[in-house]
C-alpha cells in the first residue's frame, strides 16, 4: 500500500500548523473558563477544528511522520475530545422538562422502592438487634455495659435525668449539631462503601449501631430516665434511623450485585446498581443533616414533652409517607430512569 | 515522552471520530502523593480557619460575656467544614474541574473509561467508596490503604474499588508541545550527497529508533554517541552501500533523505507483535 504523493512531515506541518495552533488556543480557553465563556464564533469553530484535526493524525500516523508530531497530535486530541464530549449533563431536566428538584425531590423514595428487598433486609439487620439490645438491657442493664463502654453510659444517664427544662446554650446546640454531621453523615457514607464486600461491611454497621443504640436506650431507661431520652429521640428517631437504614440498604444492594450479577458481568452489574442506588446515599446525607439540625436545636430544647411527641410522631408518619408514596406512577421521573438506565429493577 | 509503541500503562480510547489516541495511566505512587498533597491542602487550610474561628469566637466572648455560647458555634462551624473536607471535598472538585489541587500539581485528571470528564455522581461515587478502599489498615484517616492497593495493582487501568464502581480512570494527560522537527546541521554536501542514495525506505520503528537517537546524541558523550550509532549504522549502510565519515552522520543523512524526501510508502513494523515484552 504506497501512497505516492503524500507531503513530507515539514511541509505537512507548515500547512497545517495555523488550525493547530487555533484548536490548541480555543481547547485551552475551554479548559481554564469553561466551554460557555467561548464567543459563539469559537464554539462554531471548535467542531470542524477538531474533526480536522482527527483526520490530520489518521494522515500522521499512516504516513509515519514522527513520533514528537504524532504525540503532539494525539494530546490536541485528547484535550479536545475532552471538552467537546463533555458528560451528559442535564439529563434530569431534558427527560421531563419539568423541574431538576422535583425529580430529584421523587428519585430518592423511588430509589429505595426500586431495592425494596434490600432496604427491608437493611431494616430488619437494624432493628432486630435494636430490640435485642433493648428488651435484654430492660431485662438486665448489666448488659448494656458488654455493648457500650460504662464510662460512655454514665454520663449519659446522668444528662438525660436532668432533663430538658434549662435547655441548652444555644452555643452547645451549634457545637453538638455539627458533632452529629460530622459524625452521623460519615458513618452513613462508610455503612454504604463498606458494602463493596459482598455487603457484609453495611451488614456489619447495621447489626452494630442497632445493637448499640437499642442498648444506650434501654439503659437509660432502666436507670429511670425513659421518658426523657424518648422525648429525646422522638424529634429527630425517623429522620435519623431512616437514613442509617436507608444507607445500609443501599450498601446491601451494591454487595449483592456482586454476588448475583443476573445476566450482566460481575463488574457491569456493580456499576449499574451503583448508578441506581447512588440517590438513596445523597438522600440519606440530606436527611441526616436534617437530622442534625433537628437534633441540635429541637430535641434538647427546653419545650414541653408533649410538644416534642407530637412533632415526633408528625416527623415519622411524614417521612414514611414521603419514602413509601412519593413519586408513585411519576412519568417525568420514570423518564429520567429510562434514560439513565436505571429502572430494570422493579 | 516519544511514543512510539504503545506500553502496557496507556489506555487507548476510541473516539466516535474513530480516533484512537492513548493516556497515560497514573500508576499509584503517583496518585498517592497527590491525595498526600490534598490532605496537607486541607488540613492546613483547616488549621488557619480553626485559628480564626476561634480567636472570633474568644474576643466575641470577652465582648458579650457568653464564652460557652460563641466558643460552641465555633466548634460547630469547624465541625462541619471537617465534614466538607472529609466527605466533599475531592467530590465536587473532580465533578467541577477534574482534578482536585493534589492532582492538579502532579499531573493527574480523573475520566470516565471512555475518556470524558465525570459528572457529580461518578465523582461522589468514587469518592464515598474511599472509605471502602481505605480499610483495613487506615480505617479513619481515609488514607488509601490495602483494599484499594491491591485492587490497584490487579486491575489492568490502575482502579481503585471506587473507580471500579464509577467507571473512572485516573489519567496524565500530556500535552507534548511541536518538537521542532529535525534540522541536518551541517547540510549535506556535495560529495555526501552524490553517494546518497535516492530511495531511502526505513521502516516504521528503524526511523523512531533514529529519530530518538539524534534528538538524545547532543545530550551523550561522543564516544557513547558513535557507540550506539554503531550498532544500527552497520547494517543500514550495507543495506543502501552508503558509508558517511562516522556512524552517526550515516544515521543522520539517511534519516533526512528518508523523512524529507517526499516518500512516505514505508513498510510497517518490522518487529512481529509482542515479540519485545
Amino acid at each position: 500500500m504506497a501512497i505516492v504523493s503524500a507531503l513530507t512531515e515539514r511541509a505537512f506541518a507548515a500547512r497545517r500548523q495555523r488550525d493547530w495552533d487555533q484548536l490548541d488556543a480555543l481547547v485551552r480557553t475551554a479548559q481554564a473558563r469553561g466551554l460557555k465563556r467561548l464567543t459563539p464564533d469559537a464554539i462554531a469553530a471548535l467542531s470542524p477544528l477538531y474533526r480536522d484535526v482527527c483526520a490530520d493524525l489518521s494522515r500522521a500516523e499512516a504516513a509515519r511522520y514522527s513520533a514528537p508530531l504524532i504525540d503532539y497530535l494525539q494530546g490536541l486530541t485528547a484535550d479536545a475530545h475532552t471538552v467537546l464530549y463533555g458528560h451528559a449533563r442535564g439529563r434530569w431536566a431534558l427527560a421531563g422538562g419539568g423541574s431538576t428538584w422535583r425529580v430529584a425531590v421523587e428519585a430518592f423514595p423511588r430509589a429505595v422502592r426500586r431495592h425494596k428487598v434490600a432496604m427491608l433486609l437493611a431494616f430488619v439487620l437494624f432493628f432486630a438487634p435494636f430490640f435485642a439490645g433493648l428488651f435484654a438491657t430492660l431485662y438486665d442493664p448489666s448488659f448494656a455495659i458488654r455493648i457500650v463502654p460504662e464510662a460512655q453510659l454514665r454520663p449519659l444517664v446522668e444528662a438525660y435525668k436532668e432533663g430538658f427544662s434549662s435547655g441548652r446554650g444555644s452555643g452547645m446546640d451549634a457545637a453538638m449539631a455539627g458533632f452529629y454531621v460530622n459524625n452521623n453523615v460519615g458513618i452513613a457514607l462508610r455503612c454504604f462503601a463498606t458494602g463493596l464486600f459482598f455487603g457484609v461491611g453495611s451488614a456489619f454497621y447495621l447489626l452494630e449501631n442497632g445493637l448499640a443504640t437499642g442498648a444506650i436506650m434501654g439503659y437509660v431507661a432502666s436507670k429511670g430516665a425513659g421518658d426523657n431520652i424518648l422525648t429525646f429521640v422522638v424529634g429527630h428517631g425517623s429522620l435519623e434511623l431512616g437514613a442509617i437504614v436507608l444507607a445500609g440498604g443501599a450498601g446491601l444492594a451494591l454487595g449483592w450485585s456482586i454476588v448475583a450479577p443476573g445476566d450482566r458481568t460481575r463488574i457491569a452489574s456493580l456499576q449499574a446498581t451503583a448508578r441506581s442506588v447512588v440517590i438513596v446515599v445523597f438522600g440519606a446525607a440530606v436527611m441526616l443533616f436534617m437530622a442534625a439540625a433537628v437534633e441540635g436545636f429541637w430535641s434538647a430544647s427546653a419545650l414541653p414533652a408533649l410538644v416534642k411527641r407530637a412533632v415526633g410522631a408528625a416527623m415519622f408518619l411524614v417521612v414514611t409517607a414521603y419514602i413509601l408514596l412519593a413519586g408513585r406512577g411519576s412519568d417525568q421521573a420514570a423518564a429520567v430512569e429510562r434514560a439513565e438506565g436505571i429502572d430494570r429493577w422493579t | 515522552m516519544l511514543t512510539g509503541a504503545p506500553l502496557d500503562t496507556d489506555v487507548a480510547i476510541e473516539t466516535p471520530e474513530h480516533i484512537v489516541f492513548r493516556h497515560r495511566l497514573a500508576g499509584p505512587s503517583r496518585r498517592f502523593l497527590a491525595f498526600l498533597l490534598d490532605l496537607v491542602i486541607c488540613y492546613t487550610a483547616f488549621s488557619i480557619l480553626a485559628f480564626v474561628v476561634l480567636l472570633v469566637a474568644i474576643g466575641a466572648a470577652a465582648a458579650t460575656n457568653a464564652a460557652e455560647g460563641a466558643i460552641g458555634a465555633g466548634v460547630g462551624v469547624l465541625l462541619v467544614v471537617l465534614f466538607g473536607l472529609q466527605w466533599v471535598y475531592f467530590a465536587v472538585l473532580e465533578a467541577w474541574k477534574g482534578r482536585t489541587p493534589g492532582k492538579a500539581a502532579l499531573g493527574l485528571r480523573v475520566v470516565t473509561t471512555t475518556g470524558r470528564p465525570i459528572g457529580f455522581r461518578a465523582a461522589a461515587l468514587r469518592n464515598v467508596l474511599r472509605a471502602a478502599d481505605a480499610l483495613p489498615l487506615a480505617y479513619t484517616a481515609g488514607l488509601l490503604s490495602l483494599a484499594g492497593l491491591v485492587s490497584m495493582s490487579t486491575t489492568r487501568r490502575f482502579q481503585r474499588l471506587g473507580d471500579l464502581v464509577a467507571g473512572t480512570i485516573v489519567v496524565i494527560p500530556e500535552r507534548a508541545s511541536v518538537a521542532a522537527p529535525l534540522i541536518l546541521f551541517p547540510p549535506a554536501q556535495p560529495f555526501e550527497l552524490a553517494q546518497l542514495p535516492d530511495d531511502v525506505r526505513l521502516d516504521a520503528d528503524e526511523r523512531l529508533a533514529i529519530e530518538m537517537f539524534l534528538r538524545r546524541r547532543a545530550r551523550l558523550g561522543r564516544a557513547r554517541e558513535l557507540e550506539l550509532a554503531h550498532m544500527i549504522a552497520t547494517p543500514l549502510a550495507e543495506r543502501f552501500g552508503f558509508r558517511a565519515q562516522d556512524p552517526s552522520r550515516t544515521l543522520a543523512l539517511l534519516y533526512d533523505r528518508a523523512a524529507n524526501a517526499g516518500r512516505v510508502d514505508a513498510p510497517p513494523s518490522s518487529r512481529t507483535p509482542g515479540s519485545w515484552r
